[in-house]
């Protein structure tokens, strides 16, 4: 356990030094960056100095450190705030997105992938391979497309993009839970199919193992083998999964949030990457960075508590 | 028909439509006629027309283009690059591969669209940088397979046996190795390709890929986008399914070869 968050730690310095390197490529230096196109020679010296810029990088490095240490991300001159109160009102959004996308997706996942694997073979799994193929391969920006032009365009049943009314000053859960639908519905298009097949898999493996065999010369009920001894196993790999995927689900985000306008991190991300704004870009890659590298430890503290096993290796 | 099979028929017909199309279907993609501004597939336009009376098949074919010839490419260094790596780390000493481990794995905790759109804002964007921005950003998953797939043989005899009959890395590299990981090679470049396609495509659907007047398909269903409330579904189901032929193709083909 103790290496495990040693592993982690040494993963996050990596990464901070590696978005410190990052931020040095942006143009003219992080003094342009701050005062934008009104940098003149002269301002960008003073503020150089000023900000410690002109110091050796070693020691930049170190103030960079320093910085993070005590939230100071910098300013956005897009937004006119300060980086971080700015990241706490989108982060907020997305969270609130993603744990509603992430529960359905797994829920779905693990509906579809149990049903793959005990009818492993036969039309029902056939079906549901096919739906894996073809939604793995449909591009997020596609999906939320064709869910707009169906659901908002055609039908009206569902607001296009944003996150309320802007008539109103509170819009209310309803309003609210509204335009959730099509954007979770989006990503989950995008991870069940991956998801599902995983599980689908590890289902199947887990149906042939021995222990099954026993509980069914005990008599164990089809149902009882199931939900008490299959899907806890199975389920250790798709935590696993969900842990190491979570890159590939925030990239849907990124498209998703931009095409719905919904105002969480991934849309930020992607106004700052437009409008040039570095150091909100500087910061939102960093803490992408930094929840993945804590989503992967989550997932093994999870499996470690679903299979006690592995705590005394 | 074998799944590898109908990939690569599948993919032969977008790569083909996409590179040769523009031959045969002659019409101006940048040709604006406002008179004929958003109509629905009809005779003389086969996939209507956008907001500024262009050509929508004429379009598609130019997008398609231009989605190739930057991806395809792309694919390519990226599978140099990573092959590069992960041999480096399978061949060399043990703590250039631990080196090269802890780094690989920091840089796979950066979502890579992220990354590309880092990146993107900081170059001037046009066919070359972004080739070499996809190629240099989808090669760490390829570089890890490679190394695990080295290592992997480091310790077999015949292995020993070169070394022993004194064969140096890049004889061993050659011989050894890339006969071996070989099939595992093919599959993953499949996959590759479809990586680089979807990632050139989210970017310039993002705005931050090819820039206009160029189109590609992301781009296309960008514009398309900006005008959803006058319903142009003919300008948003031909470029989507494009992107998603391609998609399918590169995962049909790398699922059958990978089952071989």
């Amino acid at each position: 356990m103790l290496r495990r968050l040693l592993s982690s730690a040494v993963s996050i310095f990596l990464l901070v030094t590696l978005v410190f390197f990052m931020a040095h490529l942006t143009p003219g230096g992080p003094a342009f960056s701050i005062l934008g196109q009104k940098a003149t020679p002269e301002s960008v010296a003073a503020l150089n100095a000023r900000l410690g810029l002109g110091a050796p990088l070693l020691k930049q490095y170190g103030i960079w450190w320093w910085h993070l240490l005590h939230g100071q991300l910098g300013y956005s001159y897009l937004l006119n705030r300060p980086v971080g109160a700015l990241l706490w009102d989108y982060e907020v959004n997305t969270l609130v997105f993603y744990a509603i996308a992430i529960c359905l997706s797994t829920m779905l996942a693990v509906l579809l992938g149990a049903a793959q694997g005990v009818w492993h073979g036969r039309w029902p799994a056939g079906v549901i391979g096919v739906f894996q193929l073809v939604f793995y391969a449909t591009p997020p920006f596609f999906t939320a497309a064709i869910l707009v032009l169906c659901f908002a365009v055609g039908l009206h049943w569902l607001p296009a993009s944003g996150i309320g009314n802007p008539r109103l000053a509170h819009p209310g859960i309803g309003t609210f839970a509204a335009h959730l639908v099509l954007p979770v519905i989006t990503v989950m298009l995008l991870t069940v199919p991956m998801l599902s097949r995983y599980f689908g898999e590890a289902v199947h493996e887990e149906l042939g193992k021995d222990y099954v065999r026993t509980a069914q010369a005990k008599g164990v009920g089809f149902a009882g083998i199931l939900f008490r001894h299959v899907m806890r196993n199975a389920l250790r790999p798709l935590v696993t999964m969900l842990g190491l995927s979570f890159p590939y689900i925030f990239t849907g985000g990124v498209i998703v949030e931009s095409v719905f306008n919904y105002p969480g991190l991934g849309w930020l991300l992607w106004r700052s990457a437009l409008g040039r704004d570095y150091p909100v870009l500087i910061a939102i890659v960093l803490l992408i960075g930094l929840l993945t590298v804590l989503g992967n430890l989550l997932a093994d503290l999870v499996n470690g508590w679903l299979d006690p096993r592995g705590q005394y290796e | 028909m074998s799944e590898a099979r109908a990939g690569m028929l599948l993919g032969a017909a977008v790569v083909l439509a996409g590179l040769f199309g523009p031959w045969v279907y002659h019409a101006d993609p940048y040709a604006i006629h406002p008179a004929y501004a958003l109509q629905a597939p009809s005779r003389h336009f086969p996939l209507g027309t956008d907001e500024l009376g262009r050509d929508g098949l004429a379009l598609l074919l130019a997008g398609g283009k231009a989605t190739l010839v930057v991806s395809l490419p792309a694919a390519v260094l990226a599978f140099v690059t990573g092959l590069a790596y992960g041999l480096l780390a399978g061949l060399g000493p043990g703590w250039l591969d631990k080196v090269l481990m802890r780094l690989l794995d920091v840089v796979l905790a950066l979502p890579s669209l992220v990354v590309l759109i880092f990146f993107a804002s900081i170059v001037p964007l046009n066919n070359a940088s972004l080739v070499l921005l996809l190629g240099f950003i989808s090669w760490p998953g390829l570089a890890r397979l490679v190394r695990n797939e080295t290592r992997a043989q480091r310790g077999r005899d015949f292995m020993l046996a070169a070394r022993q009959a004194g064969a140096g890395p890049f004889y061993i590299a050659r011989v050894h190795v890339l006969r071996v990981v070989a099939p595992v090679l093919v599959v993953n470049a499949t996959f590759l390709v479809g990586d680089t396609i979807f990632a050139l495509s989210a970017l310039s659907f993002l705005g931050l890929g090819l820039q206009p007047p160029q189109v590609s398909w992301g781009s296309l269903l960008q514009s398309a986008l900006d005008i959803i409330a006058l319903a142009p579904w003919w300008l948003i189901v031909p470029p989507g399914l494009m992107i998603f032929a391609a998609l399918l193709a590169a995962s049909l083909t790398g699922r059958g070869l990978l089952r071989r």
